[in-house]
């Protein structure tokens, strides 16, 4: 993080670090023909603690089209997602989030 | 032969053999000599206290990258940011529930609560993951292939014979988890 003798060029730069927990992030899971669908949808529904429908719903987002957004936040807390889904052996990755309705 | 695992009021039952249990206990193991990180040694006691390690790198073996997989897509340099943060503790929770589930095998009836059996799963995904890699499992064909390969008069090279315990380790993980999803089920 840069200190108050910066130049100027790097304010900029700077001010959008500060506000960039406030910029949506996205937690993807990607399909894999090895993952049980039973599986993904326990995970989805103890770990996130979704309803069965929306478990259930996610698994087959990623089962038919191939990834599925399954949460949205905080950078640092899409981040514990993913280290926990990697634990779970599900294949997840995180990117800044697109637009959301 | 294995009985399916089964929910009830004392946890999730199941019942291995004793050919099953060592096949089990040695795949485990396997998994777990893959996970032990190589070099533990000269390391900063402060980045070891929080779980930091510099020295991590993208694994060249596929099957362990599969354990250990990238965090952020199509960015290198983001993705070995994340696993200097996180693939000590990744790996120390894998090889816990690898134990966890090895212990678990000291008797022919498993009897597991709801960690014994998180456990469980886990164990035995990470085991699915690492054969499937070996077995070139790459796509739902690769996988229906493997399938078909049911009857253990057909174990007559390393493919079909990892293809049969692949199998195996698969109903096993289905049973388990179907027996897991009932158990979540009934206490909402």
């Amino acid at each position: 993080m840069s200190v108050s003798t910066a130049p100027e060029t790097d304010r900029e730069v700077t001010t959008r670090e500060l506000i960039s927990p406030d910029i949506p992030w996205e937690l993807i899971v990607w399909n894999d023909p090895v993952n049980l669908m039973s599986y993904v949808s326990y995970v989805f529904q103890s770990y996130f603690g979704y309803s069965e429908a929306k478990a259930a719903k996610l698994m087959l987002q990623v089962h038919t089209e191939g990834k599925s957004a399954v949460a949205h936040g905080a950078k640092e807390k899409m981040e514990a997602h993913a280290a926990a889904l990697h634990g779970y052996g599900l294949w997840a990755t995180i990117q800044k989030g697109g637009p959301r309705g | 032969m294995a009985r399916a695992f089964s929910a009830g009021r004392r946890g999730i039952t199941g019942h291995l053999e004793s050919a099953e249990r060592d096949l089990l206990r040695k795949l485990f193991a396997d998994i777990i000599t893959m996970l032990e990180p190589d070099s533990p040694s000269h390391e900063d006691p402060l980045a070891a206290l929080i779980g930091l390690d510099m020295d991590v790198s993208v694994p060249a073996d596929p099957a362990l990258l599969r354990l250990l997989p990238d965090a952020v897509k199509d960015d290198a340099d983001a993705s070995l940011e994340f696993r200097q943060l996180t693939e000590r503790s990744l790996r120390e929770g894998k090889i816990g529930a690898l134990r966890a589930a090895s212990l678990g095998l000291e008797s022919d009836k498993l009897v597991l609560d709801d960690e014994a059996a998180r456990h469980w799963a886990m164990a035995l995904n990470d085991v699915r993951l690492v054969l499937a890699e070996r077995l070139d499992i790459r796509s739902e064909e690769d996988a229906e292939k493997v399938h078909d390969v049911q009857d253990w008069d057909q174990a007559e090279d390393v493919d079909s014979y990892l293809s049969l315990v692949y199998n195996f380790v698969t109903w096993l993980q289905e049973s388990l988890v179907q027996a897991m999803l009932s158990a979540l089920a009934r206490k909402d």
